[in-house]
């Protein structure tokens, strides 16, 4: 745990989290709003005291009742590995502004994202699907798609395995039963 | 857009680039509907001169099932255009209806030529969650096995190297190495190549007597067998002229590609998990990390193929050193069987042979994870080939992707 950089982060960043910063074992976890992530990406990366210059990760969740990215970044001015979570997004609509501008191999990872959970990356020039066929219309890593083997958990005829027309600006009639918190 | 039987499923009438009979010689039509994004209209818009090429998905060179759809003028590339998802089988969703055990044996077939790196990152990550202790020789246990693998790795692709640009014997003397490491893994593990072998708090039986009689003729060879490989192809004139100065990466270039791995070391930056964010005992441990391309131009394909074999006589170190300081002990961590972690979240990462390979784990307190992300390097490093490739030869798009060395296994998840 570096103590230093959630002093440093809370100094800098105090407007744009949205929530505490926790610390456990080798990493450091903000959370911010999707609408201020540019702003709070370019000043962790040209900030020469916070030089998160590498991404490793980029991360969509559906918490069941909203949706989040997350992302982690490395940095050699702290031992932690960096965790921001985009949070609230409505799982209707989910909408968040690209980071190609800042890192172009984001592209690929935000492709993923959105073929798996209909997250629409703005500015983004390329958002296709990526591993699913281009006619596929749902998006598999949403928590309301369910697998066939799934259904030791669902109540009888929970489960399809097949493609539901989830667009993303379509409304899912079926909650999902699995929900966590934040 | 979905097939007249509802369940629209597979690239069909539908998909861009298939032409149908009605459609051949209607050249002006690809795609045939209005293109989905920007860099689709202007991937698929011809210039003079300009045509498009299909390469694979069942081509020898691809490591894997990897299509390209290149866009060629003459015999230059002018752009290419990768489709996956032909090995797709939704390990995320798989792994979020496994339980914590179950896990480990869901993400092992990610990458087959690397298996115990894709074990490492799930079990380092949930033993967070579950604030577990990994007693110590389990640790120098898995460094071991892991170092290994990772000679294997890279002597296998040293061998697919030349096999990508023609040359025949080095695959064969590749395999003679990768084969005596597997098959002593399967004497420690019981697997040849998905080990399973990893647990969470430590691993699956302590090392054997087979396993270290194996080990220890190998040692006895390694280094002098690596110089001997080496020579087979460092020497070959032809070998080097192509893979000198074609694809170079800059280091910049790379950080922002969100490159890891042994190609970011050959653009010039010395980033490694082992050492960068340490993790297991790599602390404890003595080896450099080798840095090439440290030049303003960066590094080229020769590059990350020199640093591959760089890394392989570290990695010979690192076995040595484990083997000197083994410690005795148990090499389980005491834990129920059902696991039922608190609800929180999980990241770890560890350097796989190809890069930095990372598990983002959230629990909601059941049995199983609620939401499981996996990072491969293949997957980021596959986005450069189409930027590397930019005014080259056909005959080089597979020896750029190549010296990439990407696994199909890990890229499709």
């Amino acid at each position: 745990m570096d103590r230093s950089l959630k002093a440093r982060l809370e100094a800098r960043l105090a407007d744009h989290l949205a929530g505490p910063i926790r610390q456990r074992h080798d990493q450091t976890e903000i959370r911010i709003r999707p609408a201020d992530l540019l702003e709070v990406m370019r000043t962790l990366h040209d900030d020469p005291d916070f030089d998160f210059t590498i991404i490793a990760d980029l991360a969509g969740v559906d918490t069941g009742t909203t949706m989040q990215v997350v992302y982690h970044l490395w940095s050699a001015k702290t031992t932690d590995w960096l965790r921001i979570i985009a949070e609230g997004m409505p799982r209707e609509d989910p909408r968040i502004p690209s980071l190609t501008g800042l890192w172009p191999g984001a592209e690929w990872m935000e492709r993923e994202t959105y073929d798996m959970f209909g997250i629409i990356f703005e500015g983004n020039r390329d958002l296709r699907r990526i591993y699913m066929p281009p006619d596929y219309a749902s998006f598999p890593l949403r928590k309301d798609f369910y697998l066939p083997d799934d259904s030791a958990r669902s109540p009888g005829g929970g489960a399809r395995h097949v493609e539901q027309p989830n667009a993303p600006v379509v409304t899912s009639t079926r909650a999902p039963r699995r929900t966590v918190r934040g | 857009m979905t097939t007249p039987t509802g369940l629209g499923h597979h690239a069909s009438e539908d998909d861009p680039r298939i032409m149908l009979d009605g459609q051949i010689g209607q050249y002006e039509q690809v795609p045939p509907y209005p293109p989905r994004t920007e860099r689709e209209a202007e991937f698929y818009s011809l210039r003079d001169g300009e045509m498009f090429l299909n390469m694979g998905p069942q081509h020898p060179s691809t490591h894997g099932v990897l299509r390209v759809v290149l866009k060629i003028n003459g015999e230059n590339v002018v752009d290419l255009d990768p489709v996956l998802g032909y090995l797709h089988r939704g390990v995320e969703k798989l792994c979020e209806n496994s339980d914590y055990h179950h896990v480990i044996s869901q993400i092992d077939p990610l990458e087959y030529v690397s298996s115990l790196f894709m074990e490492w990152a799930p079990v380092m990550s949930f033993e967070q969650l579950l604030d577990v202790k990994v007693p110590r020789r389990a640790e120098y246990i898995r460094v071991l096995t892991g170092e290994l693998l990772r000679v294997a790795s890279h002597v296998l692709f040293q061998g697919w190297m030349a096999l990508d640009l023609g040359g025949l014997a080095p695959i064969l003397y590749s395999f003679i190495e990768r084969d005596e490491i597997v098959e002593m893994l399967a004497a420690l593990t019981g697997q040849r190549m998905l080990f399973n072998y990893f647990r969470i708090g430590g691993v699956n039986g302590d090392l054997n007597h087979e396993f270290m009689s194996r080990l220890g003729d190998w040692m006895s060879r390694a280094l002098v067998q690596h110089e001997a490989n080496i020579g087979l192809l460092n020497e070959n004139e032809i070998f080097v002229r192509r893979m000198r100065d074609i694809g170079r990466l800059d280091g910049e270039t790379a950080k922002r590609m969100g490159v890891s791995g042994p190609n970011i070391r050959a653009a010039g930056v010395p980033f490694d998990v082992r050492r960068a964010h340490p993790y297991s005992v790599y602390p404890e441990l003595e080896f450099d990390i080798p840095v090439r391309g440290t030049g303003p131009a960066g590094g080229d394909s020769l590059d990350r193929y020199l640093l591959r074999l760089d890394e392989v006589r570290e990695s010979i170190r690192i076995i040595d050193q484990c083997l000197h300081n083994m410690p005795d002990g148990p090499v389980m961590a005491r834990l129920p069987r059902l696991m039922r972690p608190r609800p929180g979240r999980a990241w770890a990462a560890v350097e796989s042979p190809r890069g930095l390979f990372g598990t983002y784990v959230i629990s909601d307190g059941t049995d199983q994870p609620f939401r499981m992300k996996i990072h491969d390097p293949s997957f980021v490093h596959l986005q450069l080939v189409g930027m590397l490739m930019k005014n080259n030869l056909i005959a080089d798009t597979m020896a750029v992707m190549a010296s990439l060395d990407p696994v199909m296994g890990g890229i499709d998840k």
